[in-house]
């Protein structure tokens, strides 16, 4: 891996969110509105008694949360659909460029997106709803870097499909994640769901992030049982899914579609 | 030997793309990768870069297994198509930018400099790619393939959408490198007179297969099966491309 080229790569999606509307959008716009209706939804159920400042705070939390989850793997699908679109792919693999110096520097360019539109939503969590994330971030940001993990997972196995079956499934990029919100018990704990569908969403990352999150945001206590349960889980569907990107790869350098995107 | 291509095929399935292709390259040498569509040039092509893996055979690149040394090849390899296309939304110095970087060019902004005055296309560096032509979009993709000064360029239809004051210009430029810095090239053009201007030596592909290669009065000769004293490629590459259409 050299520096130089994941550079290049940060370069080219930095430009793209400095001259594509869409991308600025897709980094402020959503996560502002998201906290918004979020927002007033806590100040109706605080006017009705229903539930107190706590349930505000895990529903403003988790709204956060899944807010970087979300985009951090929409956008690793659409960083790739952007050289897709742009007919790139070529010049960028006929150049001395690795999928994994690619992904990373897709990545860190993620990051800084995602804590662009996180910061915003934070901020107006904070002015509008009186909910202040700071003080519990310390411990929130081990559950934040298992959700982003998993969107990284998520985003490398999109990214796979769409390799394989082109833009007809681009659609993915921005309805995967949204799959599994049901039982990933973002705005409501694990107990909320029926018996059979738990064993399934305590098999997820985002499930055992929520859960720690409400229960720092309940008792200011961390969960390491959760981090590294979250954590192991992630380390398992990463390798699955770079296994997998990695055998649509070298099957579509086989197959010759690398040069018949479109 | 710049590059040596060893009995090169890819099959898809029951179709055979390219079939028992060799072809080598000595440094400085201009070679014409000719034919009708479908003969099996792009497909060629996208092997040497590793883009498509082949079925058998093997690419040796300054004496190195391509395979084995993609990474440490493609460093001094360059490549442009006029079918395949830049960021559309980033301006020309910013899609010149990123690949600089990428190939880890020295002084990058004085090498883009450079190339956008060789190129004639230094007015539209602050130009979004999607706003050019054909043309225009042709030469800044030139002007990326030459970024790193590589020692092999491939170019597919170098001058295609490029009236013939710039293809001249273009042909001067892919000349000069060649005396200059002993710049390789290989490529492949649907224009005839052209490719006998610039080639030293031609490669004919037909269905997948290599029909014959050598001078273009060589091939002029072997394939219209005649005593000629000069080259008249347009003739073979009619004659080549009528044998098709007669075929039952």
């Amino acid at each position: 891996m050299k520096i130089h080229r994941i550079q290049a790569v940060m370069i080219r999606h930095l430009y793209e969110i400095r001259r594509n509307a869409d991308r600025i959008t897709d980094m402020v716009y959503w996560p502002i509105l998201d906290i918004i209706v979020w927002g007033f939804f806590t100040i109706y159920l605080a006017h009705g008694g229903r539930g107190g400042n706590r349930l505000a705070d895990f529903l403003l939390g988790a709204a956060i949360l899944w807010g970087m989850f979300y985009a951090f793997q929409r956008d690793l699908a659409v960083g790739f659909l952007d050289e897709l679109w742009s007919r790139n792919l070529i010049n960028l693999f006929s150049a001395p460029l690795d999928v994994t110096e690619y992904l990373c520097g897709l990545v860190v360019v993620n990051l800084i997106k995602v804590a662009a539109g996180a910061g915003c939503a934070s901020l107006i969590a904070w002015t509008c709803y009186a909910f202040d994330i700071l003080p519990a971030l310390p411990q929130l940001v081990p559950y934040m870097l298992n959700l982003m993990l998993f969107g990284l997972a998520l985003g490398v196995f999109t990214s796979g499909l769409i390799f394989r079956y082109t833009t007809k499934v681009q659609g993915l990029a921005w309805s995967f994640a949204g799959l599994l919100q049901p039982v990933s018990c973002v705005f409501y704990p694990l107990s909320a769901l029926p018996r059979p569908l738990r064993l399934v969403a305590s098999l997820l990352p985002t499930t055992q992030s929520f859960e720690g999150m409400r229960q720092v945001l309940a008792a200011g206590a961390f969960s390491p049982p959760r981090f590294w349960c979250a954590l192991a889980l992630n380390v398992m569907y990463f390798g699955a899914a770079a296994m997998f990107f990695r055998w649509i790869f070298e099957s579509a350098r086989r197959r010759g579609l690398l040069v018949k995107f479109e | 030997m710049v590059l040596e291509v060893k009995h090169l095929s890819k099959r898809y399935g029951a179709l055979t793309a390219v079939e028992d292709v060799s072809f080598s390259l000595a440094q400085g040498e201009i070679l014409g990768l000719l034919g009708p569509n479908g003969a099996g040039k792009s497909t060629t092509i996208h092997m040497l870069l590793g883009l498509i893996t082949p079925s058998a055979g093997e690419v040796r690149v300054f004496g190195l297994r391509f395979c084995d040394y993609r990474k440490h090849i493609l460093q001094l390899i360059n490549f442009t198509s006029p079918y395949v296309s830049l960021p559309l939304r980033l301006t020309v110095m910013e899609n010149l930018r990123v690949f600089a970087r990428l190939y880890n060019v020295e002084h990058p902004q004085k090498r883009i400099d450079e190339l956008l005055e060789l190129f004639g296309v230094g007015a539209l560096r602050n130009q979004p790619v999607a706003r050019l032509s054909s043309g225009e979009n042709t030469r800044v993709g030139l002007c990326k393939a030459m970024l790193n000064n590589p020692r092999l360029l491939l170019l597919d239809e170098p001058t295609a959408s490029l009236d013939p004051e710039i293809a001249w210009q273009v042909k001067q430029v892919l000349l000069q490198a060649q005396r200059e810095f002993g710049t390789t090239i290989l490529c492949t053009s649907h224009n005839m007179l052209e490719v006998e201007r610039l080639c030293n030596r031609i490669v004919f592909m037909h269905h997948g297969r290599v029909i014959a290669q050598g001078s273009p009065i060589e091939i002029t000769r072997a394939i219209l099966k005649e005593e000629r004293s000069e080259p008249a490629l347009e003739e073979v590459f009619l004659r080549v491309a009528r044998l098709e259409e007669s075929a039952p």
